[in-house]
Order: structure tokens, then sequence, then C-alpha cells
């Protein structure tokens, strides 16, 4: 059984704004805007148009930053919010 | 992402490489709240946004009794808290009137007066008008 890989828009697909702690997000494809908090944005960023698995993202995520709370149901509530709205697809 | 700032996580100064803290947050919080064209409707939440007490221009500041922002040292209002308070904890006691975590009934009433005034433009702001928005 191959596992769930998760993918983000392009960059380019994206116009990201600092909004005072948090992030505006405007995806161009569907003309949606969204509020960001952390970690969504590094999420984002990591998966920009490049597919990988649960479990590689989190390595991923542990190499990039100093994550304190590292746990797989913790990322899969966090992919789960991204895929709910359209920003993160389950392939 | 070019205007994204998690890509530069990396400070190489001096040699050492200092990498950011990052919380994946907790299972039943959110982290992405959808605006919907014409209807501004809260989809999901940013719950685990930071509400700083008082922001960083005031950083030193006690925090009186109404919630304004008063010399350190002022009798009767209290010191700020360690670190800056959570948007799911600001809207838990706004909701249900209990007391913030860790804090004592009128420091929690002062801490949550003071987020309760804050303006646009203030830190704090846009995640305070989220919670709000959870609310109604």
């Amino acid at each position: 059984m191959t596992a769930t890989r998760y993918r983000a828009p392009p960059a380019d697909a994206l116009l990201i704004r600092e909004l005072d702690g948090l992030f505006a997000l405007y995806h161009r494809p569907s003309g949606t805007t969204h509020l960001l908090a952390s970690p969504a944005p590094e999420l984002l960023d990591l998966l920009a148009d490049r597919a990988m698995t649960r479990d590689a993202l989190l390595d991923q995520l542990l190499r990039r930053y100093d994550v304190t709370d590292a746990a797989d149901d913790l990322l899969d509530a966090r992919l789960s919010e991204l895929i709910a709205v359209g920003l993160v697809y389950a392939t | 992402m070019d205007e994204h700032p998690t890509s530069s996580t990396e400070d190489e100064t001096g040699g050492a490489t200092r990498r950011r803290a990052l919380m994946l947050g907790a299972v039943g919080a959110a982290s992405v709240m959808s605006i919907r064209p014409a209807l501004a409707q809260a989809a999901g939440s940013v719950l685990m946004c930071d509400i700083p007490v008082p922001d960083a221009g005031r950083a030193r500041g006690y925090i009186s009794k109404d919630g304004q922002v008063v010399a350190a040292g002022t009798a009767g209002a209290f010191a700020p808290p360690g670190r800056p308070l959570k948007g799911e904890d600001v809207r838990r006691a706004l909701s249900s009137g209990s007391n913030l975590p860790g804090y004592d009934y009128e420091r929690s009433r002062a801490y949550l007066k003071y987020v309760q005034r804050l303006q646009r433009g203030t830190a704090g702001f846009t995640c305070f008008a989220s919670v709000q928005m959870l609310r109604k």
C-alpha cells in the first residue's frame, strides 16, 4: 500500500502577506482568501509544488525547525485543515 | 513563496546555525480561517495565534485593572504575562467568564480588558478580531 502524499500549490499560485503575526493568503486559482497561523505557512512552504508523505514532511520540518511538539497526530490535524480549505491536496 | 519568511530560518552568523522554534499546536485547535468573498465568514478558526500583552512598543509596561498600559511598578497594576496570550485561551475566557490559564481572577480580567481595548494596527488585534468572529 502506497503512503498518502501531500502537495500544496506552487508559490506563484499564492499571494502571501504577513499581517500582525498572522499571514493573509490569497489563493489565485480559487480567488479565496485565508488567514493562516503558524505552522500552516511553514507547511505550505515545504509542500509548494512538491509532493511528500507525512513522514517525509515531518522529517523536513525537524530538519528546518526546532519543532517542540513533533507528533504524527498533530501534523495530521494541521494537514487536515489545509486539505479542508483546498490549500493542500492528498494523493 | 518568496514573500514567505519561513525560508530564512537559518542564521549562520559566526558559523553557528540557529533554527527557529515551531509548534504544531493541538489537535482540536486550528491554524486556518477562510474568508469567503462578500461574506467574510469563518470556516475554521485561527486559535493558535498570539496576543502580546502589552504590545512590543510598551513591553515593560504594567496592565491596570481596567486594561490600560501603565508605568512598570504602578501600585494596583499587574506585571505583564511572561508570554503572549493564546487566542484560544482568550476566546474561552471571554465566552465562559473563566480565568486565563495560570492567572487568577483579577489578573485575568485586567489582561482581558487590555485585549478588548486593542485597536486596529496594534499587535494582536488581528488575532483578537479572529477570536471575536468565532464568538458570534
